[in-house]
């Protein structure tokens, strides 16, 4: 045989042995698809193609979500500022992480996060639930962690190495992201009295159900109709937000032109953006306290006064709360809705009723490592 | 001499006035796609905020018996800028029942309702979920309980003393065997339960009082809520000609309306759709009901006085007979228009919203097929908008006719198609034709997200 030959056929060998070799380790695990029915008045959901809610990745994000591995000093996990019981808020004003600075934002409720949003956060800074997912850890304040020690100590971890094989193949930066956000998709809140009241299982009581009509009125004083306004901008208020572009960012008076904060402008550097900040979810509002992006409400009624009079005007804020009164306009710079007290009573009333316990006590959606604990 | 005939006789006479509409696409071909597939190729153009689904509708399709096929709910696609267009993307078969299912309503919170022809179905809710891949499925359908009432017409949700209550007209009513026993079923609108049925026989009643007898179209507002006797769904011979009103302040009758002049068939006029105009529709009108006959063929205006809470005399609007149409069905509309199905010679009719209660025409006709029916309002992925046509009447076959399709008369009304147009021009843009594509009739079209007018009633 020739030593061309020869060379040629252990050429051919090697490149087969290299390319099985690849193949095993670049093999696509072996998922299972999580299998759930949602509402159908939610709308249609998306989930990102190249990352499908498998079992797997759902495990394992859980288990991340609720490790404090995430975070540089090894204390704050996701779950530090977003708490089951308060639907995934904390309670603070605005978060505190591993350096102890308050953040600049108030926790955002995390609930039926598939439906809608194209844009996450208060000032719509990331495009996508792993994008989201990311950004905590590496934020100086919050986890402060260096993602390639990280990826080094989830390596080191045998527990890790298995789950993140089972559901990805590998432990990357892109693989922790879509694990996490996969988790939080499987956040489906649909069991509050307001969703038991859609599907006709039960009735609101007769202040709940003037409230409910409330929050989707308009006002208009030209046929008598009084409303709430609420459903101008919270029109997705049982899911997480809008499937369109920049739909649900409004300026809601909170300041005036001096005081203005970036807002959704930070993202687009658009000047009409200023100002511009998410209309969150509602789902769970009555456990989600203090409210607005800077927390500086501590109670619905606080909330309620802020549309009820307390609206500050400036170049951007909505022109739907501009127009929105429910007596006739009689001097234009002051906006108000002015409701009476037993309509605020009434709206907080139907607020309520968007509590959804089974969501808050879901052992699905709770600490693995208690649920390990108690196990033992 | 029975209605039947004498509807067989005003379509073929009326038949002959119909031009032949024009194709401008072709009939849907007969691909079966899976509804994953199409969504698919529709996730990968996502970004351009497009709703996928909003041009998706829900059909009833009735089994024709020769044919070997069952009843079923389903999906389709009714893009004609699609590939999938005509697609059933999802098919529930539905149980075997005396009679198919005849209308799909969303109720004010979403609830998906069906009524039915028959006896053991008359009314019934389908729940529809979304499963893990976001498609829509149904997960249950359930017959409700109707205290014995027969053959379901139309839903009607209205607020009544602050609570929202639904009404449903029972053109059998409590017994099927009796000449006037029709009844509106009044529900609790929450948990289904009958709060009360409404029925006025007139062989009961005295000389002169208010009676109800084949109720069929709902209509409300306020406190007055207005329904029509059209015709005995068992006994041919017997038709109707008037509407009744009812105080919903007592869910009494208090008054019945003659609504019929010429008879262009010797038939009573037999009211059949009915639209209370109101404010909430119209800025400002002043209103009034809205009838249309299913045989006198023609569309009447009864004027209402809010504050002394009367009725005038009723009005010819529109006279079908000398017009060159027939059987006048449905009312629909938009924020412009409302529009009129005629089942013959398959037309649908628009006029200037804001002109109601007078019918002003807007347009030229929508030209659909025999036996347009309902319809809806979408748009398309690049915008486009559209109205999709249901063209057929009832599907009522019966295998031991041996008749593939229905009974004798209704043939030339059940065209077993949705032609889709272009709403601005009539255009048409495509046909699917359910009897061709998947041997079944098409009873009913409802938008996925509902039909984008909420006028109907």
């Amino acid at each position: 045989m020739k030593v061309s030959t020869i060379v040629v056929t252990i050429a051919v060998i090697f490149i087969a042995l290299a390319a099985t070799i690849y193949s095993l380790q670049n093999r696509a695990p072996n998922t299972h698809p999580i299998e759930f029915t949602a509402p159908f008045v939610f709308g249609r959901f998306n989930v990102p193609v190249d990352n499908p809610l498998t079992q797997e990745s759902v495990l394992l994000g859980r288990r991340l979500f609720y490790d404090p591995i995430l975070s540089s000093n090894n204390q704050v996990s996701c779950a530090t500022c977003h708490k089951q019981a308060l639907a995934f808020t904390d309670g603070l004003k605005t978060s505190i992480g591993v350096s102890g600075i308050p953040l600049k934002f108030n926790a955002m409720s995390l609930a039926n996060l598939m439906w809608g949003p194209r844009h996450f956060f208060w000032d719509g800074r990331v495009s996508s639930l792993e994008a989201q997912a990311i950004e905590p850890i590496k934020h100086v304040n919050e986890m402060a962690r260096d993602l390639e020690q990280l990826i080094i100590d989830l390596n080191n971890d045998e527990l890790y190495k298995k789950l993140f094989k089972k559901a990805y193949g590998e432990i990357s930066e892109k693989s922790i992201a879509k694990a996490l956000a996969n988790f939080q998709r499987t956040l489906i809140s649909a069991n509050s009295r307001y969703d038991q009241y859609l599907r006709g299982e039960i009735s609101l009581s007769p202040l709940e159900n003037q409230g409910r009509k409330l929050f989707m009125a308009h006002p208009d004083t030209k046929v008598v109709l009084r409303g709430g306004n609420c459903i101008d901008c919270h029109s997705q208020f049982l899911t997480s937000g809008f499937g369109s572009k920049f739909d649900g960012f409004s300026n809601n008076g909170l300041d005036n032109d001096q005081t203005l904060q970036e807002g959704l402008f930070i993202l687009t550097q658009n000047e009409a953006h200023r100002g511009l900040f998410k209309a969150p979810t509602l789902r769970n509002i009555a456990v989600t306290a203090p409210y607005m992006h800077d927390g500086r409400f501590t109670t619905l009624e606080e909330v309620l006064a802020h549309y009820n009079g307390g609206i500050k005007r400036s170049k951007t804020l909505s022109p739907l709360i501009i127009e929105a009164d429910n007596i006739a306009k009689t001097q234009l710079d002051h906006i108000s809705l002015n409701l009476n007290d037993n309509e605020i009573t009434a709206i907080i009333a139907f607020l309520h009723t968007l509590t959804d316990d089974e969501f808050l006590t879901n052992s699905a959606f709770s600490n693995p490592f208690m649920a390990d604990t108690s196990d033992d | 001499m029975s209605n039947t005939l004498l509807i067989a006789l005003a379509i073929v006479i009326l038949s002959g006035c119909s031009e032949p509409s024009k194709t401008t696409n072709i009939a849907a071909t007969d691909i079966t796609e899976t509804r994953s597939k199409a969504l698919i190729e529709k996730d990968n153009s996502e970004n351009s905020g497009v709703n996928i689904e909003e041009t998706q509708a829900m059909v009833l399709l009735s089994g024709l018996p020769t044919l070997g096929t069952t009843d079923s709910i389903a999906i389709i696609e009714l893009d004609p800028e699609s590939d999938n267009f005509g697609d059933i993307l999802y098919d529930y078969p539905l149980p075997k029942l005396d009679a198919p299912m005849h209308h799909l309503y969303y109720s004010p919170t979403g609830r998906l309702y069906a009524t039915g022809l028959g006896s053991q179905c008359s009314l019934a809710e389908i729940e529809l979920v979304r499963n893990a891949k976001a498609e829509p499925i149904i997960n249950n359908f359930e017959c409700l309980n109707t205290n014995g009432q027969n053959v379901g017409e139309d839903i009607m949700w209205h607020n009544v003393n602050g609570e929202l209550t639904m009404f449903v007209t029972f053109m059998g009513g409590s017994d099927l065997s009796q000449v006037d026993t029709g009844t509106i079923g009044v529900f609790n609108a929450q948990n289904n339960q009958v709060i009360k049925i409404i029925e006025a026989r007139e062989s009961q009643v005295e000389p002169g009082q208010p009676y109800i007898k084949f109720p069929h179209g709902i209509s409300a507002y306020k406190d007055r809520m207005v329904v029509t006797s059209s015709t005995h769904p068992t006994i041919p011979t017997e038709v109707g000609n008037t509407i009744t009103i009812i105080d919903l302040n007592t869910l009494e009758p208090i008054e019945t309306i003659v609504i019929e002049d010429a008879k262009p068939v010797g038939f009573p006029s037999s009211p059949v759709e009915v639209l209370f105009v109101r404010p909430s529709i119209v800025e400002n009108v002043k209103p009034a009901i809205l009838v249309n006959t299913l045989f006198g063929f023609e569309t009447w205006k009864v004027p209402y006085n809010e504050q002394t809470k009367t009725f005038s005399a009723p009005e010819k609007l529109y006279d079908g007979a000398t017009s060159g149409t027939a059987v006048p069905l449905e009312f629909y509309g938009n924020n412009d228009e409302l529009f009129i199905s005629h089942g013959v010679p398959g037309i649908v009719k628009r006029y200037d919203l804001k002109q109601l209660p007078n019918l002003v025409s807007s347009g030229e006709d929508i030209k659909a097929e025999s036996g347009a029916h309902h319809m809806i309002f979408y748009k398309t992925a690049s915008g486009r908008k559209l109205i999709a046509i249901q063209n057929n009447l009832l599907n009522l076959g019966d295998a031991k006719d041996d008749d593939p399709t229905d009974i004798d008369f209704l043939v030339k009304l059940n065209h077993h198609s949705v032609t889709v147009h272009d709403l601005e021009t009539g255009e048409r843009l495509g046909e699917i034709n359910f009897k061709e594509k998947y041997k079944k009739g098409i009873d009913n079209i409802e938008a996925l997200f509902g039909s984008g007018f909420t006028h109907h009633h």
